[in-house]
């Protein structure tokens, strides 16, 4: 026998502390505490037996590991925030005797803490950092909307803007959008940067409040990390981009409500050591650009847009409708080099993707003034489009409304007969085509020029689906029988398909023993759990159950199967039985609600028909 | 009074009444004029006033007479007024006096004598405040002679009459047709309206102005230098002591500390403060130097993607219906599926804010730093591939799997039976006392014996050359032999049961008593101890010559063992742990199963000592059956679990297998096929394919074979109790609903 184990001096009891006890430790108060989990990114942790790691209490507490704490008493924010807490102290005291010289040199001083080493030490490479924006980038756009009050200052709200037209231009650069979506909570935005996808919301242009039960405090310490972190972020991708940052912003044109074009890209002069081998780049892609731009233009039979053919590798003096072209011609060259990484298999399936990047570059569109300005040019932008706007969504339109050029009209409001219509501009909207937003967003979901008459003005829209895609195996609206005729055309192929995969699934061929499916909700409910059981497609089991019902084959295995599984049962331990009840129940969950939107959808179908 | 003085009356009191609004004002200015003459240096207007108030009494005298009515009381104070006055000319004359003479008269207010003093000459060397406002009152309250005909007294104590007030009629006539009613304020004391001099007025412009109420004082008056200035220099300076070098010299020790400051720096020691703020907006290549070769921190789990039903325009079949709505609208917001109610907008334009954005982030912040995080291996298997897989049972016949007879006791549960060795009969035994030997292939009742009181337990002799089995009832065991035997083993059983030449008797509380003559009752009966219950189980050793007994009571000695060819039988515990539920003897080896409440003990019973315990772990220990191979036995509770013991490994179970809804009632090992059973409360038999191995290396397998159903569950039992036969595999089943089962393969 060893030595005599002391209660609480190994294991669970020491590896964790509570939250109070933490708090105790670093001397601090709660609120500093909490901003340095916030900044710190720890978290509390759950331990196997509460019991163990409370001293035998049960009561509710959050632990954290002690490893944690022990390593954030090190932490020179923590420090700062002491230094802080003695400089208000200092302040106040100075304040309330009248000292103003005093308090003025105090303020002066007045103790500050970088979030550098933060930022190293939470995210080491850039890849990390790259992973982990999406909250920050939603936190920044939802900020830049905001209206300032006492809480939250205007210079905040202004740093919040910078930061969001910042990654729009880098987006809109280097053209790494993937994919939009309009949410009813706002639009989710997908690009591909560095090889990992990064999805961000954007809150639709209306003013927000915050609401009484949200802690400002708590989203404000957020802000201060995430601002710090997309500063970086965005300092080493406009830098590996070859590109200035910040980049300088003229005032006279964000004052006129040029939004993101108020921003201007410049490229580094090659005497940054860092960016040497993409100067020598993009000093070699100068000729094949301007071919290509000059194809571009042929293309798009647009005279009236022609950049300046020698581009000095400073761009202040041209016009922002000119660097929107050559955003869109010079990508190729610049992102390998932004990706510095291996090519992983997510980069390599996206890579055929790179055709539909220049997906909007032969048309150039026109936004009507009820269509949200900031939303469109991002997105045509994205995909090297030409975009213009009336001037009440703002200035520094590189499009004016009679263009010739312009393709396609983005509009979101109901036809209207003008009464007195030249014939200039009857023929003017002859020539163009009049689409609802959402066809821009499918577009780019699809890859593809979709049909505009689909989306034409005043028709009813198709639905819009996510592009992100459901987990697998769940409803899909697309797939099925969207009227009865089109599968019975159908029908021919989809059973020389049958009977391939009837070898696979041999006792699935065998589904109806003799019961009529179509009257029996409940054996149809049966039969389909089991279909689903054996990993089947919902379509496929659709033409099963098809077939079933012509040639319907009795047989007793399939039941039989299930009884001898039942008893099988019996023999599982205890933990194997309660992990399959779950992972059966949530199996029966997921059917059922398969099962109620297709009812739901069949429902709605005859509703149709009926009324046809 | 005649008509004519009436006349004369009316039109001197409309005399008075024109010249009343006159008098009043007349005598007011009188009285302002004199206050105003304190404060004034005395002109000739206030003597000229002087004059008319000397002159006053002898006008008022005139005017008094005529109206008595009014001015009654004040006709008595001048009256009075006249007399002292007499009184105070008489004693003026001698000046010499240096005290004036005093005079004594009856007061008319207290009605008292007091002495009075002669009236003070109103000189201009006498006091002035004798040509002060008459009435001396002072600062009281001047509502307390509200209801009293005079306003307050002289200097003298003299009343001084309430002056006439005229209606409010009157005063607004007043106010008509006094051009100066404007100026006039009125007077406390007097109680009468007072036109304001000039001064007064005056003052109230220059309140009104904001200036200086005192007209004379000149702000801007200049200084008048009373100690300083030319001529006025101190001539002699208060100390001699000459003025300190220290006015005139440089410090030496701030020079020091200056020039230290000043060397520190150029020193570069001191630098002054630098802008703040400046660079905390730079960013730098933060990621260029090589990271630390520290695992990063786990990234926080991304929140999910938005599906279809998130979209501004989903499919239709998407939309909630108000019944979902509803549903989702009274959930709380923390126990609801998803955060929001698909909505369906025909338009972008249309789609308004999305309320619970700010909330939804701050909830998302709230997880990031709030909520514990755990790793965790997402399983993705088929979940079917969790069941084990086992031979089909198809693969493993015969087992029974039908029903093929039913012999039914008419009341009372059957508790109990047994299958004869050659597996052909059957004795069933019930609740009522009934004792039925029956055919197994035709369930043909052969012979029935009965019983008083309940039978606990039934068991047939396992040796072949001899027939009988043993009935156990209320501390008694019976042995029947059954009918159609061949004579040669009736003989035989005859011999064994009731021998002509008894054994030596041996020492035993129990006795043996053979009845041979009785063909049709028990040929043999062994008394139990008393207060030993009902038997409730009874287990022969595999040869046939032993039998255990086990008794229901809870007191000591309830296991018994009877020797058949002794005719003796002993209680092989002295004293044992807890109330014993079942024996049974080891097939191959001398050992003792007992299994009491909780635990299986295993006995040496040639050694005489206890081998080991088992823990099956089950509340209450329902039955017991050990495999014919000696090296398993399975042990079944009332709390469902049934337990599989290799003896060989350890004293734990096994497998503990819980399929039953009910508890179990019986178990048993076939003693040739590969099969074991278990009846439960539910009403259930379950079948099972046990094959065991003689290598130790591989584990018995145990297959479910077939749940078997058919009795009836009755006042919460269900199958009593379950025997196999012996050459076939068939199983005879005994239920609380009074029915015995025979069930073929």
């Amino acid at each position: 026998m060893g030595r005599l184990k002391q209660k609480g001096k190994a294991g669970a009891a020491k590896a964790y502390v509570t939250r109070s006890s933490a708090v105790k430790r670093l001397q601090c108060s709660l609120a500093d505490f909490r901003r340095l989990c916030i900044l710190k990114g720890i978290f509390p942790r759950e331990p196997r037996n509460k019991k163990k790691a409370n001293k035998g209490s049960t009561a509710p507490t959050s632990f954290y590991y002690a490893k944690d704490i022990a390593y954030l008493a090190h932490e020179p924010v923590l420090k700062k925030l002491r230094e802080h807490k003695a400089f208000a102290k200092k302040i106040s005291r100075a304040l309330g005797r009248g000292e103003w010289s005093i308090a003025k040199n105090l303020e002066e001083t007045k103790p500050t803490y970088r979030l550098d080493h933060i930022i190293k030490e939470r995210y080491p490479t850039f890849v990390d950092a790259v992973r982990d924006i999406d909250d920050a980038l939603c936190m920044i756009f939802l900020f830049a909307s905001l209206p300032s009050n006492l809480r939250v200052s205007s210079s905040l709200i202004a740093n919040c803007a910078r930061l969001a037209a910042e990654w729009q231009l880098y987006i809109m650069h280097s053209q790494s959008l993937r994919k939009v979506f309009f949410s009813i909570k706002g639009i989710y935005y997908q690009a591909e940067v560095v090889g990992q996808s990064v999805t961000w919301l954007v809150p639709y242009q209306f003013t927000q409040n915050i609401p009484s039960d949200v802690d400002v405090r708590v989203m404000l310490t957020f802000l201060e990390l995430y601002q710090t972190l997309l500063g970086f972020t965005f300092f080493k991708l406009y830098t590996d981009a070859g590109l200035v940052y910040p980049p300088p912003l003229d005032t006279s044109k964000d004052e006129s409500g040029a939004g993101v074009g108020a921003f201007s890209l410049q490229e580094t002069e090659s005497t940054v050591p860092l960016s040497t081998p993409k100067t020598k780049n993009s000093v070699k892609t100068i000729s094949s650009k301007e071919v290509r731009q000059t194809i571009k233009n042929i293309a798009a039979n647009s005279a009236a847009v022609d950049p300046e053919p020698d581009m000095d590798v400073d761009y202040e003096n041209e016009d922002p409708r000119g660097l929107d072209e050559e955003f869109v011609a010079q990508p190729s060259a610049t992102e390998p080099n932004a990706v510095a990484t291996l090519p992983t298999l997510h980069l390599l399936s996206s890579i055929p993707q790179t055709t539909s990047m220049k997906l909007f570059a032969p048309y150039a569109f026109f936004l009507s003034r009820e269509s949200s300005r900031a939303i469109f040019e991002f997105l045509v932008r994205s995909f090297g489009g030409r975009i213009g706007w009336p001037a009440s969504l703002g200035s520094g339109s590189p499009l004016q409304e009679t263009d010739d050029s312009i393709t396609h009209v983005i509009i979101d409001r109901p036809v209207t007969k003008k009464p007195n219509e030249t014939v200039e501009e009857r023929d003017r909207r002859l020539r163009r085509k009049y689409v609802q937003p959402q066809w821009i967003a499918d577009c780019i979901n699809a890859g593809k020029i979709l049909l505009e008459d689909h989306y034409a003005q005043g028709k009813t829209l198709p639905p819009h689906l996510s592009p992100f895609g459901e987990r697998e195996g769940a409803y899909d609206p697309m797939i099925g029988p969207t009227n009865q005729d089109a599968v019975d055309g159908e029908e021919d192929v989809m059973d020389s398909e049958q009977d391939d995969e009837d070898i696979p699934t041999p006792e699935l061929a065998e589904l109806g023993p003799g019961v009529n499916l179509a009257d029996d909700p409940d054996a149809l409910r049966a039969v389909e759990l089991a279909a689903e059981v054996a990993g089947m497609d919902y379509t496929e089991f659709e033409k099963e159950i098809k077939k079933s019902q012509t040639k319907p084959k009795p047989s007793e295995a399939q039941t039989k199967d299930d009884g001898e599984q039942d008893m099988n049962k019996m023999l599982m331990s205890n933990k194997q039985r309660k992990l399959y009840e779950r992972m059966k129940h949530g199996e029966r969950k997921r059917a059922a609600e398969h099962a109620k939107l297709e009812q739901k959808r069949q429902h709605i179908e005859k509703e149709q028909r009926r009324k046809t | 009074m005649t008509v004519a003085e009436a006349k004369k009356l009316l039109k001197k009191r409309k005399q008075q009444d024109e010249e009343a609004p006159e008098k009043p004002a007349f005598e007011e200015s009188v009285a302002l004029e004199m206050l105003s003459e304190d404060e004034n240096d005395a002109d000739a207007q206030s003597e000229s006033d002087d004059g008319e108030v000397d002159a006053f009494p002898e006008i008022d005298p005139r005017s008094d007479s005529e109206n008595e009515e009014s001015e009654k009381s004040e006709d008595d104070d001048d009256e009075l007024e006249e007399d002292v006055e007499e009184d105070s000319d008489e004693d003026s004359h001698p000046d010499l006096q240096i005290f004036p003479k005093s005079k004594t008269i009856v007061s008319d207010i207290t009605g008292q004598p007091k002495r009075v003093y002669p009236e003070i000459e109103p000189d201009y060397d006498s006091d002035s405040s004798t040509e002060d406002d008459p009435n001396r009152v002072g600062n009281v309250p001047m509502h307390w002679y509200d209801d009293l005909p005079h306003v307050g007294y002289d200097i003298n104590g003299k009343r001084v009459l309430r002056p006439a007030q005229g209606d409010e009629l009157d005063k607004f006539l007043q106010t008509v047709e006094d051009p100066t009613a404007w100026t006039s304020a009125f007077d406390k004391n007097a109680q009468m309206d007072k036109p304001l001099s000039a001064d007064e007025l005056d003052i109230i412009r220059r309140l009104q102005a904001g200036e200086n109420p005192d007209g004379d004082y000149d702000p801007y008056e200049p200084t008048v230098e009373w100690f300083t200035g030319k001529g006025k220099e101190e001539i002699m300076p208060l100390s001699a002591a000459p003025e300190p070098k220290r006015r005139w010299l440089p410090s030496k020790w701030e020079k020091q500390k200056i020039m230290k400051i000043v060397r520190a720096i150029r020193q570069g020691r001191i630098v002054g403060s630098k802008p703040t703020n400046a660079d905390t907006k730079s960013f730098y290549p933060i990621w260029n130097e090589l990271p630390s070769n520290q695992e990063p921190p786990l990234p926080a789990p991304k929140p999910r993607l938005p599906t279809n039903s998130e979209s501004y325009n989903p499919p239709a079949e998407y939309l909630p219906t108000d019944v979902e709505r509803k549903q989702w609208e009274n959930t709380d917001p923390e126990n609801r599926e998803r955060d929001y109610l698909p909505q369906k907008y025909s338009a972008l334009r249309l789609v308004p804010a999305y309320d619970r954005f700010i909330k939804e982030r701050f909830n998302r912040q709230l997880d990031l730093y709030l909520a514990p995080r755990i790793q965790r291996t997402k399983l993705n298997i088929d979940p079917n591939s969790l069941i084990p897989k086992l031979p089909s049972p198809s693969s493993l016949k015969p087992f029974p799997n039908y029903n093929s007879l039913k012999f039914s006791h008419v009341k009372g549960r059957v508790r109990c039976l047994s299958v004869s060795p050659d597996g052909a009969w059957v004795v069933s035994g019930d609740e009522e006392g009934m004792v039925s030997v029956w055919e197994v292939n035709v369930g043909r009742e052969i012979k029935r014996w009965k019983l008083d009181g309940k039978i606990g337990a039934i068991e047939w002799c396992p040796r072949t050359d001899v027939s009988f089995f043993v009935v156990g009832t209320e501390e008694k065991l019976h042995f029947f032999i059954p009918p159609h035997l061949t004579p040669s083993i009736f003989n035989l059983t005859h011999s064994l049961l009731a021998p002509a030449t008894l054994p030596p008797a041996t020492q035993s509380p129990i006795k043996w008593m053979s009845s041979a003559s009785s063909t049709d009752g028990s040929i043999l009966t062994l008394n139990l101890p008393s207060s030993s219950g009902l038997p409730k189980q009874l287990a022969w050793h595999r040869k046939g010559d032993y039998l255990a007994s086990v008794s229901s009571s809870e007191s000591q000695g309830g296991v018994w063992i009877h020797q058949m060819s002794r005719r003796h039988s002993q209680a092989p515990f002295k004293k044992i742990k807890g109330a014993v539920q079942l024996v049974l003897f080891h097939p191959t080896k001398p050992h003792f199963f007992v299994a009491t409440q909780r635990y299986v003990r295993v006995y040496n019973l040639a050694e005489q000592k206890l081998l080991k315990t088992l823990m099956p772990g089950i509340k209450w220990i329902s039955s017991m059956d050990v495999h014919p191979s000696g090296d398993h036995v399975i042990v079944g509770g009332y709390d469902r679990k049934l337990c599989w013991f290799d003896l060989e490994l350890s004293d734990k179970p096994y497998k503990i297998l819980r399929y039953h809804t009910r508890a179990i009632r019986s178990l048993q090992f076939h003693p040739t096929y590969p099969l074991f059973a278990s009846s439960s409360d539910d009403g259930s038999i379950q079948i099972f394919h046990a094959r065991v191995y003689s290598d130790l290396m591989t584990d018995p397998l145990i297959v479910p074979l077939k749940i078997l159903r058919g009795h009836d569950v009755k006042e919460g039992l269900g199958v009593l109790q379950i025997k196999w036969t012996n050459k076939q595999p068939w199983l005879v089943s005994a239920g609380a609903d009074g029915n015995v089962l025979v069930w073929c393969s």
